[in-house]
């Protein structure tokens, strides 16, 4: 033990007077401060993501000399990632897939270097030849008289090493790189929160419907809160409205069951997002939660129609009012959704009418998705009905666009039905087959909808565009003597503020 | 929701998807580790054989979802139906667009001339829009009278969607109703000195409001009395009152009273132009 002024705590306080000399003179030589590799990135965030990983225990091999450092890091896939980095002339090397440069995995070894946490070694092969290899791509790049010879650091960014060069100035829009950047963290996040839904999936089906943390919400809201800090919001929403199946009525357990289905298919979808065609990926993309930029949907090819707003629903999704807007197209007969969302006192889109046509340009987001931003509008709405179809051929036009994305849960169709019933339930009908009509919710108040249809059609055959839900179509609009009813559900008008 | 489905099968052959997802769900609420999922049905077998050595819990959640997909996709139409009895026909026209579109705008802005809308409707031989049936008899459900109006204005579609949907019937259904009630305009609160204008032409009715307006005899303590002069006043003069009312000086302090008294006079002069005789 080291007793304060013994002899031993006397030769200890000189060898560490000594190690702490060594250590400032091998700093003011060659190893850098923090500030420096944090000028390596244009974000502090970067070296946030990069802490968790600058410890020893999640790396193997680290090594260090007057040229290098170097180990593998465990990652999120099946292999360590090989990293190393040159901090003389300042460039890298990391076998992840990240297109983010610097990735966070030499962030942490840069980090575990400034810090003394990596012990000297003797390069192995690999580093040796990467580093002579870059050597000679200097040299060469030197006689072929390149005014200044970049690191490699990819994708031409500025050299940001605070050691020879100023930073970028912060007021820049983000580079290729920060972008690249950001959207692979919200990658790994998004990865880790379908990981993290596919096991609490799991759990569910292990311990069974029938268990009490099923009725309880805290179970699906913790996850719900989970899937938002993973950034997959959509899934999010689902959850949420999942946990208000739960007890809704007798057959709770088919639908409660159904979704999670679907829930596992979309958590293992996204989980393999670079295996599957380009289109589906998208699809898939967009329903977990990857949101796309208005200015990248409205940087593709427009796709101009006359389209007619065929229908309108508003739903609450947690705080948020969301109004759909189902147009179809004259020309194409493709159906497109445009949304829109309110908070408390915002307002809704009002630009569209119910009943009405307009030639505009739309832009649809990637894959298959009906969702879609309206451009130009090159005429003003005049007065319009869309074409309508029997009870077995709107079903088929549903299953086939389920087909498509068997995770929608709302699809559009116009169909030419009576009203009927069979007990308290309510059917769309006609010669050939009948579709069941949404209990009605009095908050949005379908069953003015209901009643409104009924007195509209007196039993009879009536037009209308109808919403298809799992559990039963909701009609939007009925279109009766060259006039479109609007009936579908509406915001709650305390929520939302007017336009 | 109907859904895709194989003819049912014999006992102890492959069952139906229906069947198969039945099995799903007693598994799945009695949870796996209590139960082993069912092995795959047929048609679900090859989407579903890269979780055959997977967990139990793994297995039942793909079967779920390939099982979801085809039922959901496969929607089919229920069985036909018997369609409902329609109610008796009514020879009347139905109300012109613009009058329902008016009476929406009374209903909000205006329901001191709802009566009269309606009772302009009834005697010029018009039959109430069936798209404004359920809206008008739910808003005049506790008002015996009124709703009894509405069911004459709708006609036999009144008690067909009363007969559908109760909701619609009125608080005390067996109560009887004067038959001359529903067709008279109920009277409204005017004190003597406005009531002599009732009988007036158009001209003088603005003239006399109007003056009174501008010199500070009437102000928003009259607003209501004014609006019941308006709207019992002879219709032939509404115009006249309209456009005098119209005129009236708007830096004084009863002009903003005036373009309300204004559009009051406008909005029943179009109403009773739009209910005419057809």
């Amino acid at each position: 033990m080291i007793r304060p002024g013994g002899q031993v705590s006397s030769q200890a306080e000189s060898v560490r007077s000594r190690r702490r000399q060594h250590r400032a003179t091998v700093a003011k030589v060659s190893r850098w401060s923090i500030e420096q590799v944090e000028a390596l990135v244009p974000r502090a965030a970067s070296i946030s993501a990069a802490q968790p990983l600058a410890t020893p225990t999640r790396w193997a091999g680290l090594g260090a000399n007057d040229q290098a450092a170097w180990g593998a890091c465990a990652g999120s896939g099946a292999e360590p990632y090989q990293v190393v980095v040159d901090h003389v002339t300042v460039s890298w090397r990391c076998s992840c897939p990240s297109r983010q440069r610097p990735c966070k995995h030499v962030l942490a070894l840069l980090l575990l270097w400034v810090r003394d946490q990596i012990p000297a070694g003797v390069a192995t092969g690999a580093v040796k030849a990467w580093i002579v290899n870059r050597s000679v791509e200097s040299a060469s790049s030197s006689e072929r008289a390149d005014p200044e010879p970049q690191p490699e650091r990819g994708l031409g960014s500025a050299i940001p090493t605070g050691l020879d060069t100023d930073p970028a100035p912060e007021s820049e829009p983000p580079s290729d790189d920060e972008r690249a950047q950001t959207r692979d963290e919200r990658v790994e996040r998004m990865y880790a929160g379908l990981v993290e839904l596919d096991r609490w999936l799991d759990d569910r089906i292990r311990t069974g419907l029938a268990d009490p943390s099923v009725a309880r919400f805290g179970t699906w809201d913790d996850l719900a809160a989970r899937l938002v800090d993973a950034q997959a919001g959509s899934l999010a929403n689902r959850i949420r409205r999942l946990a208000g199946l739960v007890g809704a009525n007798p057959d709770w357990h088919d639908d409660v069951l159904a979704e999670l289905g679907i829930l596992h298919l979309l958590s293992q979808a996204g989980r393999r997002l670079g295996s599957l065609p380009e289109p589906l990926a998208d699809a898939v993309a967009t329903s977990v939660g990857w949101q796309v930029r208005k200015a990248d949907v409205l940087g593709g090819v427009p796709d101009t129609d006359v389209w007619v707003v065929c229908g309108r629903s508003d739903t609450r999704e947690h705080r948020i009012e969301v109004r759909r807007y189902w147009l179809r197209g004259v020309r194409s007969g493709s159906w497109a959704l445009l949304l829109s969302f309110a908070a408390y006192q915002q307002s809704l889109d009002t630009s569209l009418r119910v009943g009405t046509s307009i030639r505009a340009d739309l832009y649809r987001y990637p894959g298959p998705a009906l969702r879609a931003l309206i451009g130009d509008r090159h005429t003003e709405p005049i007065a319009a009905v869309p074409p309508t179809q029997s009870v077995a051929e709107a079903c088929g036009e549903i299953g086939r666009m389920i087909a498509v994305e068997p995770w929608i849960e709302r699809v559009p169709s116009t169909v030419r039905a009576r009203l009927t019933r069979q007990g308290s339930q309510w059917l769309l009908a006609d010669d050939t087959g009948s579709l069941p009509i949404l209990v009605p919710d009095q908050r949005n108040g379908s069953d003015d909808a209901l009643a409104m249809l009924l007195a509209s059609s007196a039993g009879g055959l009536v037009d209308l565009t109808v919403e298809w839900t799992p559990h039963g179509v909701t009609p939007l609009a009925i279109h009766v003597g060259g006039r479109t009813l609007d009936v579908g559900p509406q915001a709650n008008q305390s929520f939302v503020a007017s336009a | 929701m109907n859904t895709l489905d194989q003819p049912e099968s014999p006992v102890g052959k492959t069952p139906s998807v229906d069947q198969h997802w039945r099995e799903l769900v007693t598994v799945a609420l009695l949870g796996t580790d209590r139960r082993d999922p069912p092995a795959p049905i047929p048609v679900l077998a090859d989407v579903v054989h890269d979780t055959a050595r997977s967990a139990p819990s793994e297995r039942l959640l793909a079967h779920v979802a390939a099982c979801t997909t085809v039922r959901r996709a496969g929607v089919l139409p229920g069985p036909r139906l018997d369609p409902l009895a329609s109610p008796v026909d009514d020879e009347r026209p139905p109300c012109v667009p613009t009058a329902i579109d008016r009476w929406h705008h009374l209903t909000t802005s205006w329901p001191v001339l709802e009566d009269e809308w309606m009772i302009a409707l009834l005697r010029n031989g018009w039959r109430l829009a069936p798209e404004l049936v359920p809206a008008a008899l739910g808003r005049h459900r506790r008002d015996l009278i009124r709703h009894s109006r509405v069911r004459a204005a709708a006609g036999p579609l009144a008690d067909w969607l009363i007969g559908h949907l109760s909701d619609l019937a009125a608080n005390k259904p067996n109560a009887v109703v004067d038959p001359e009630a529903i067709v008279e305009l109920p009277e409204l609160p005017i004190p003597p000195d406005l009531a002599a204008l009732l009988a007036a032409s158009g001209a003088e009715v603005g003239e006399v409001v109007s003056a009174g307006l501008e010199l500070g005899d009437f102000g928003q303590s009259h607003r209501g009395v004014l609006v019941n002069l308006i709207a019992r006043m002879q219709p032939s003069g509404l115009a006249d009152a309209a456009s005098v009312l119209d005129a009236v000086d708007p830096r004084s302090s009863g002009a903003g009273l005036a373009s309300v008294l204004g559009d009051l006079a406008t909005v029943r002069h179009r109403m009773l132009g739009e209910l005419a005789v057809n």
